[in-house]
């Protein structure tokens, strides 16, 4: 097994820098990094293919290429607003190695030339928060952070801060709004940070996990990071399998895995003895697929082409007594709480979406209110303000696609007893 | 702003139709160009693109997905299609979405006719909802200020009213609360929204949630009688439109007009209208108490203002008018005294100013493309709130710099890259430093103890005026001591004088036509046009031979020679001196020792009392004419109410023709003519001219006075700055005005140093004694002026303040004691 972002992950203390220092050559990227130029850095990364691992996946080195040119000062704000449902994979690269991700974004600083760091975490990672910055006033004290970075003349500050509980401060705008002290709602785009982001800066919005890819790619080389995986899509990737697995937890693959093996080598094979019935491969915002696509190879353009996406690397498996209209329930009514209200389809829809699926899970549903959820999720696909709104409808549209008879199964029991499947 | 990008245009197709606009533009506004309408609820002119509604989607050629036209900006070639199968489902879908807990409460709601939500409904909209859930519940009509009512079950989350509150009035002050469909607006804490331009929110809403407290269920949109006016408060003259039903006032909305308001009015102009329905309104005419036919007031006034000519002479008879008067009652005015009297005792103002300026007349506009604003003794935010938010635009938007130069702290220093505070009364010193220093020369040795201010920083503010392309001098001719609007003149001439910079003034006095008042030639000094009595050839020859040509007595001379009895007959137009003139309640006894004092006016006053002959004036509301803004623009201010009692020209000509005036104009517009005619700088004013946006008077020529160099008498306690309030309680705003919220304590601002030295705290009730009076007031400890001065906000006409200041002294000096 590859591993780079969970290599000795459970060592105790690790969080401390000593112990992270001598189990994981911790911190040796910065010297090997400074010897380069910010741009040979840019280049580095752009040749690792490494790419965005919130969600997007877009390539990380292109994105610091963007930068608006000789505007100083600029920002990096590190995505630690882990809130898909599915995804805790960042929660444990937080909780078990701040150090990593310290290191991290001290080498993306440097490649682009940003003086102020911060790491937006999730209101409910308050505990990681100490342990972050526990882990960064080490670093200081070690004089990996401040002024004057071992004599380099690079000077770089990091501070945590935390969010208030709002799925959509994820999305990077919203982010950036709600870092800056206002309601986070998303910005209109463009602008694009790269251009105008934090405080009307050119700002650099990544993923821990794609951070914390860094200090490998500057210490062994783009080859060698490029080596891992397939053509398109690189290096190593953690994927948070919940569900109905016998091992659910955070597993880090090379891209391409077969998902099947996912869920059977890693995860331990489905409940039960049960079969699998469905899975959702990237989180909540993404179209789940039949037990058929399972063999689907987990990557970024093999994903696509079944008609899904990666997204952020959850791994959601459901065995073969579910209805999937109660996963479509759920998540209705995680986008109904979570859409920050700015936008009409996304606002009104995810509400009306969430009545009709509890209607239909109450078996008081109409068989016309299913081809009706179609029509409210394609009235709202592409049409929101930002992908929330999108997302919202993936997995409804896809449960409705895949798995008609599931709803099929609820109104036609109008007078049935029976229970609907488990969840 | 780079003329070069802003001429550059962009072509592209909407529907079709090739359409050419200005670079930048978004694909909303250039479909209006060619009469395509692209439905919208968040987006609006003066906000800028948002795009949270979704209303506007549309298709684009090369764009996989449809896209908001609010947000998008037109690029060359692009292919807009606003009419396919798929934006048509789009927005019927998005308005079932908006209409999915939307009350529909149309019936009873008083957007309803005037609704962007109704109207987009019946264009766009689908004929039905398939929504078959009960509407989700919320507060119906809750206060948000004592004036503004909101229905959160009719809010549709366009977050217009709360992107007005950031990015015009920079406050704030509303807000989005929770998310997802429980999101409403609202203030921190529940606060009330009771900012001083609060009432946009109700225009702008495009649904029935925002309304208007004191309109609300009273009318139909569509039974509104709706006139074009202006407002009759500050001398912006923001337009608005006056709706009526059965001739009663029954609400004010925002008329935009890019040259004047920007398409915003002030709170005071929204619901500062209650007078016109007041109980204190002088109804009929009196004479000697007693009501009389306005024929008999009349004849009243003719039969004494002759006696009192044949025994003393003409000068022994005055006129004193106001600001407030439109252009044509003004000039009927002037004329009937220096024509039918023979006397230029005649004046409208208490501070020294004069007509005309040595460099441009800068309009309003002309304050957001200049690279500098320069803001002298001035407090737009109370005095001509619209210009608040004219400056507030230019420095925040159009990257316009500006230095503030007052003898108190005002809301504009936020907004300044440089903010200079001056001691009271050193406005002349100060000035006459910064002319100095403009020169090239030194700024005086002295200027630091006499002004408070460091050379240095005149310095700076010389740097920046001679280095700014374009630079525009507000300043408050009202607010400034003595002799000092000469030196700021001598200042203007100057920086005119300068190569690299373009330099204009707004002359920015708060009262509605103090600029055409000026004009009008209501001066004891100058004829109309702004010709000074030297000119007499020219008097002469538009005049006629017998046109007085002696230096009349100013206002505040008027009152004194009254007092020493040299003058007997007053005619007071507008105004009310007892509470507005310096030395307040002193003028009382002045008035009494008349033998003839007639009042012209609206509201019973203090000064009414005195009067044996009481006439009434209809003012804003009712009246027709012209008035002149700050910016030189003339418009016209029409009537949206009436009433059976004369104009105040026609009253003004009544008496005229007993006096022997053979001609009597046949209505006001004979009169804008006259002007037009008669008046320097009006050639060009005619209705049609003036109908739709105003128009520039031409520039009236520049006279200036001779500086005095005044030393400030050195005394006891702290020198006077009486400072105007925005909602002061007054005669038009009284205690039945929907605005009384806004009324404010009596306080006395002071610095930390003598608010020690005087052993007072914060909070303290104190009474500030001068002039013989005395005021009692609250104190606050703000720094709001530098250590010796204290400065006395007017909030209302009982506090009767103006008692303090000593009446034609540069400064008065008032005593603070617990």
């Amino acid at each position: 097994m590859t591993e780079i972002l969970f290599k000795a992950i459970d060592t105790p203390n690790l969080t401390s820098l000593d112990v992270y220092e001598k189990t994981l050559d911790g911190y040796q990227s910065l010297k090997k990094a400074f010897e380069k130029t910010p741009d040979e850095l840019v280049e580095m990364v752009k040749a690792s293919g490494l790419r965005g691992r919130g969600g997007a996946g877009f390539p990380t080195g292109l994105k610091w290429s963007f930068l608006a040119k000789d505007v100083f000062p600029r920002y990096l704000a590190c995505n630690a607003d882990e809130s898909e449902p599915g995804t805790c994979k960042d929660r444990e690269l937080l909780m078990k190695n701040p150090h990593l991700l310290i290191e991290g974004m001290i080498l993306c600083s440097y490649a682009c030339q940003i003086e102020t760091g911060y790491i937006y975490m999730r209101g409910e990672f308050w505990e990681y928060e100490e342990l972050m910055d526990t882990a960064i006033e080490e670093a200081y004290a070690k004089g990996y952070l401040g002024k004057n970075i071992m004599g380099t003349g690079f000077n770089l500050d990091i501070y945590t801060h935390m969010g208030a509980g709002a799925y959509i401060c994820g999305e990077e705008s919203a982010l950036l709004t709600s870092l800056e002290g206002y309601r986070g709602e998303p910005r209109l785009k463009p602008p694009f940070p790269a251009v105008e982001g934090l405080y009307g800066k050119p700002t650099v919005v990544n993923n821990v996990e794609t951070l914390c890819a860094i200090p490998f790619i500057v210490l062994n080389g783009a080859e060698a990071y490029a080596a891992i995986g397939t053509e398109k899509s690189k290096g190593t990737k953690l994927v948070s399998v919940s569900g109905h697995v016998n091992k659910p937890g955070n597993y880090e693959i090379p891209l391409g895995t077969p998902t099947i093996d996912l869920i059977e080598k890693y995860a331990g094979g489905i409940r039960n003895g049960n079969k699998l019935k469905a899975f959702i491969p990237g989180g909540s915002s993404v179209p789940m697929l039949p037990a058929s696509k399972a063999d689907v190879p987990y990557d970024y353009e093999s994903l696509m082409e079944a008609g899904t996406m990666l997204g952020s690397g959850a791994l959601i498996v459901m065995d073969d007594t579910t209805n999937v209209v109660s996963e479509a329930l759920c998540l209705a009514h995680f986008y109904m709480h979570e859409s920050c209200g700015k936008c009409t389809p996304c606002r009104e829809g995810t509400r009306w979406m969430y009545q009709i699926l509890s209607d239909i899970i109450g078996r008081k549903g109409k068989p016309e209110q299913v081809e009706l959820l179609n029509d409210i999720c394609d009235n709202m696909a592409f049409k929101c303000f930002c992908p929330l709104g999108d997302a919202a409808v993936a997995p409804v549209v896809s449960s409705i696609q895949y798995f008609p008879e599931d709803y099929e199964e609820l109104i036609a029991s109008l007078k049935s007893e029976q229970p609907v499947g488990a969840h | 702003m780079d003329t070069a990008t802003q001429t550059d245009t962009v072509t592209l197709t909407i529907d079709g139709k090739t359409v050419t606009v200005p670079k930048g533009t978004v694909v909303v506004d250039a479909a209006k160009t060619v009469d395509i309408e692209i439905p919208v609820f968040c987006y609006h002119e003066k906000l800028g693109p948002f795009g949270c509604c979704r209303m506007c989607l549309v298709e684009v050629e090369k764009m996989p997905k449809m896209t908001t036209a609010c947000t998008l900006t037109v690029g060359e070639g692009m292919v807009v299609k606003t009419n396919t199968e798929k934006v048509e489902k789009a927005q019927k879908g998005v308005l079932e979405f908006t209409l999915l807990n939307h009350p529909l409460d149309c019936p009873v709601c008083d957007k309803g006719g005037e609704c962007p939500l109704q109207d987009n409904t019946f264009k766009f909209g689908p004929p039905d909802t398939r929504m078959d859930y009960n509407r989700f519940n919320r507060d119906k009509a809750t206060p948000l200020s004592p004036v503004i009512t909101i229905d959160r079950e009719r809010c549709i989350a366009c977050q217009r009213c709360t992107r007005y509150s950031d990015i015009i009035e920079k406050d704030q002050a509303l807000v989005m609360r929770n998310r997802g469909f429980q999101n409403r607006v609202s203030t921190f804490n529940d606060q009330p929204y009771d900012t001083r331009f609060s009432g946009n929110v109700i225009d702008i809403c495009p649904v029935g949630a925002l309304t208007n407290t004191d309109f609300r269920f009273t009318a139909r949109s569509w039974d509104l009688t709706n006139s074009s006016t202006l407002c009759g408060h500050c001398a912006c003259n923001c337009n608005m439109t006056l709706g009526a039903r059965l001739n009663e006032m029954k609400r004010i909305t925002t008329r935009p007009n890019d040259l004047v308001d920007d398409g915003w009015i002030c709170d005071k102009a929204r619901w500062g209208y209650d007078f016109t329905k007041s109980k204190n309104r002088i109804a009929q005419p009196r004479k000697q108490g007693q009501v009389v036919a306005i024929q008999d007031a009349c004849s009243e006034v003719v039969v004494s203002l002759k006696k009192i000519v044949e025994a003393h002479g003409p000068n022994s008879v005055g006129f004193i008018g106001s600001g407030y008067g439109l252009n044509e009652d003004l000039y009927s005015y002037q004329k009937l005294f220096r024509e039918h009297i023979g006397t230029n005792n005649i004046d409208h103002k208490t501070y020294v100013d004069t007509p005309g300026l040595p460099v441009t007349h800068f309009d309003l506009l002309d304050v957001e493309t200049s690279d500098l604003v320069v803001l002298i003794a001035s407090d737009p935010t109370e005095e001509l709130p619209i210009l608040d938010l004219r400056l507030k635009k230019a420095v925040e938007r159009q990257g316009t710099e500006m230095i503030v130069l007052n003898d108190q702290q005002t809301l504009m220093d936020k907004y300044a890259a440089l903010s200079v505070r001056y001691n009271i009364g050193s406005d002349g010193a100060l000035l006459a430093g910064l002319n100095a220093v403009l020169q090239g020369q030194s700024a005086g040795s002295d200027l630091e103890s006499a002004t408070g201010v460091a050379s240095s920083q005149l310095q700076l503010v010389a740097e920046k005026i001679k280095t700014a392309g374009k630079v525009c001098v507000i300043y408050n001719p009202a607010a400034l001591t003595g002799s000092a609007i000469h030196t700021l003149k001598q200042c203007l001439a100057t920086a005119g004088g300068l190569a690299e910079t373009a330099v204009g003034a707004i002359p920015a006095a708060p009262v509605t036509n103090a600029m055409g008042a000026m004009d009008m030639g209501v001066l004891p000094d100058c004829y109309p046009g702004g010709v000074p009595l030297s000119n007499s050839d020219a008097i002469k020859a538009k005049w006629g031979d017998t046109a007085p040509l002696e230096k009349g007595w100013s206002a505040l001379e008027m009152i004194e020679k009254a007092r020493s009895g040299e003058l007997k007959a007053l005619v007071v137009y507008r105004s009310n001196p007892v509470v507005d003139f310096p030395g307040g309640r002193n003028v009382e006894e002045a008035l009494g020792k008349l033998d003839l004092l007639v009042v012209h006016d609206i509201m019973e006053t203090e000064t009414a009392k005195l009067a044996q002959v009481v006439l009434p004036s209809n003012g804003p509301g009712f009246d027709e004419g012209t008035t002149t803004n700050i910016g030189g623009r003339v418009q016209l201010r029409t009537k949206g109410l009436t009433t059976d009692n004369p104009a105040d020209w026609k009253i003004v000509s009544m008496i005229a023709k007993e006096l022997g005036q053979e001609t009597a104009p046949k209505d006001v517009h004979a009169i804008t003519a006259e002007i037009a005619e008669k008046v320097g700088g009006y050639q060009e004013i005619k209705r049609s001219a003036i109908r739709k946006e105003g128009k520039n008077r031409a520039v009236v020529p520049s006279s200036n006075g001779a500086t005095a160099s005044e030393e400030i008498a050195t005394g006891d306690g702290l020198i006077l700055r009486i400072a105007d309030v925005l909602f002061s309680h007054d005669k038009i705003l009284d205690a039945e005005s929907n605005l009384a919220h806004q009324f404010q304590p009596s306080t006395v601002h002071l610095h930390a140093s003598d608010a020690n030295g005087l052993g007072v705290q914060e909070g303290d009730e104190v009474s500030v004694s001068g002039n013989g009076h005395e005021v009692k007031a609250e104190v606050r400890i703000s720094n709001r002026c530098n250590p010796g001065g204290a400065v006395l906000p007017k909030v209302s006409d009982e506090q009767d303040v103006m008692s303090l200041a000593e009446a034609g002294k540069a400064i008065s000096r008032v005593t603070i004691k617990k």
